[in-house]
């Protein structure tokens, strides 16, 4: 069983609208060790044993509300990535349910939809479409996105004259104006100067303001508690 | 432009972003290439004429027309084996953004295959200009005559729609059982160097013994290919009878393909 451990820290105000809503939901990995999956199959079946399970989750029952600011913590593999991940849509459970609504953007993604040798422009349309974001939106956003990462004129050079924190910028920017209804943010981010770390939080305040949904997955408590109005523990009941 | 169908969000998106994919696909390629876009024509050229001076002059083949002949077979043939072989690993290979965003995953497969039809496309045209500019200039045919030539090459349609098919139901097999099973890419490639002989591409088929020429049948892109042989050469099919058994084959591995790719993929995640 996974045990969701609720901690609200300060005044939680929400709404009476579920944005995400998972029953029951259970998740089931197969283990495979260095053999390729046919030998495997095939010893196994040989041997007359059953396949090596392992239950990332189980039984994970949660309703968030819209504009909650969320924080999961735990010890490592209890499953806090396998549940930002189904919520996301990127994996799908083994067993329950999973309701969302609204537009769901994951910052783990920020520059794995980037290609090479396109350009800084070519490389937003790729992007934003990937992350979710219809063209008509990344047409109204093009030129904030651009100076938002203030890149200057590496926008029309190919991405791989970049330096990684060119980027990144790029990559977070893309993904910061994609007006998510629900944000999910995977360990902390911390990256680009100080003015830029300025404008990022800026943006987010904004964002909240207007009744975006956060999820965090972090280690760091105190960073949760700072951030957060509704502190999720994970933990194992074996 | 006027919009003739109205699409739902959701199709406008999927719609949007293939597209997106595709010209990634097709710019990438060519983007520091000095000759650019001229290797799409220069490739299928020099091939062919390796392999014509080979079969003309080592091991004769008695066709008429040996370099036109190659070409037309060529051509369907090289979109089908690299699209085949550049899919089958594509999910693999894009496993970083499998993992990391939610996305139609059958972009990747389309954005390869679709990239892939644009270079066929441009050169098939650029070959039915040439054949046309042939029968006008210097065959002089009469104006019914060239009527009659061109509605026969109307027959690519039907042959670029079962090879489409056809091709997007196996890659969509193969690329989404080769998450799973890696073996799948080496059997693949393995697979096309044979099945590239079962093919009428650099022989025709009744110049085989009569009682082996329906087995040649099972394999759909016999009758691919010679459909355009028919098309752009005039060429008649050598056993016109079997042809529903390829349109049947090829309808069934779509079909099969899209399932297969429907089940896999919500657990793609889990085996990369």
């Amino acid at each position: 069983m996974t045990i969701l451990e609720e901690k609200i820290i300060r005044n939680r105000k929400h709404t009476n609208d579920v944005v995400i809503s998972l029953s029951d939901i259970s998740k089931k990995y197969i283990i495979t060790h260095e053999k390729p999956t046919l030998v495997e199959d095939v010893s196994r079946i040989l041997r007359f044993q059953k396949k090596e399970e392992y239950w990332a989750l189980q039984n994970v029952n949660l309703k968030i509300y819209k504009g909650e600011k969320v924080g999961f913590y735990g010890p490592n593999g209890v499953g806090k990535t396998t549940l930002l991940k189904i919520i996301a849509g990127i994996s799908s459970p083994t067993s329950g349910k999973v309701k969302t609504k609204g537009k769901i953007v994951s910052l783990i993604s920020l520059d794995a939809g980037f290609h090479p040798d396109l350009t800084g422009q070519e490389n937003i349309f790729l992007n934003g479409l990937i992350i979710g974001m219809s063209k008509a939106e990344i047409e109204a956003k093009f030129k904030q996105i651009i100076d938002f990462a203030g890149i200057g004129d590496f926008i029309t050079a190919p991405l791989y004259t970049y330096s990684s924190g060119m980027r990144l910028r790029l990559g977070f920017s893309i993904a910061i104006h994609s007006q998510p209804d629900i944000l999910l943010l995977d360990e902390i981010i911390s990256m680009g100067d100080e003015s830029f770390r300025k404008k990022t939080s800026s943006l987010m305040k904004k964002m909240f303001a207007n009744g975006a949904t956060l999820l965090l997955v972090s280690h760091q408590l105190e960073y949760l508690e700072a951030n957060c109005n509704r502190l999720i523990e994970l933990k194992r009941n074996e | 432009m006027k919009k003739i169908i109205k699409l739902s969000k959701k199709q406008r998106y999927w719609l949007d972003f293939v597209s997106a994919m595709t010209q990634k696909e097709i710019k990438a390629r060519y983007k520091r290439a000095t000759f650019g876009f001229l290797w799409l024509v220069l490739n299928p050229l020099l091939q062919m004429l390796v392999m014509g001076f080979v079969f003309q002059f080592f091991v004769p083949v008695r066709v008429d027309n040996y370099f036109l002949f190659l070409f037309a077979g060529l051509l369907p043939w090289n979109f089908f084996a690299q699209s085949l072989t550049k899919t089958t690993p594509a999910f693999f290979y894009e496993r970083n953004l499998i993992k990391k965003a939610k996305f139609p995953r059958e972009g990747i497969i389309l954005s390869i295959i679709f990239s892939n039809l644009f270079h066929f496309l441009i050169a098939l045209i650029l070959l039915m200009i040439a054949l046309i500019g042939d029968k006008l200039l210097i065959e002089s045919y009469t104006f019914m005559q060239l009527i009659n030539y061109a509605l026969r090459m109307l027959w690519v349609f039907p042959a670029i729609l079962l090879l489409l098919l056809f091709t997007i139901g196996l890659s969509l097999i193969t690329s989404s059982l080769n998450v799973k099973f890696r073996d799948i890419n080496f059997i693949v490639s393995l697979a096309v160097m044979l099945w590239f002989y079962a093919t009428p591409v650099i022989y025709a088929l009744n110049l085989l013994p009569e009682f082996i020429q329906p087995l040649f049948y099972l394999n759909p892109m016999t009758t691919v290919v010679e459909m355009f042989h028919y098309a752009l050469m005039g060429l008649p099919m050598t056993m016109m009878n079997f042809v529903w058994v390829a349109i049947v084959l090829i309808i069934a591995i779509f079909y099969f393909g899209i399932k297969i790719f429907n089940k896999e993929s919500k657990n793609f995640d889990d085996w990369l």
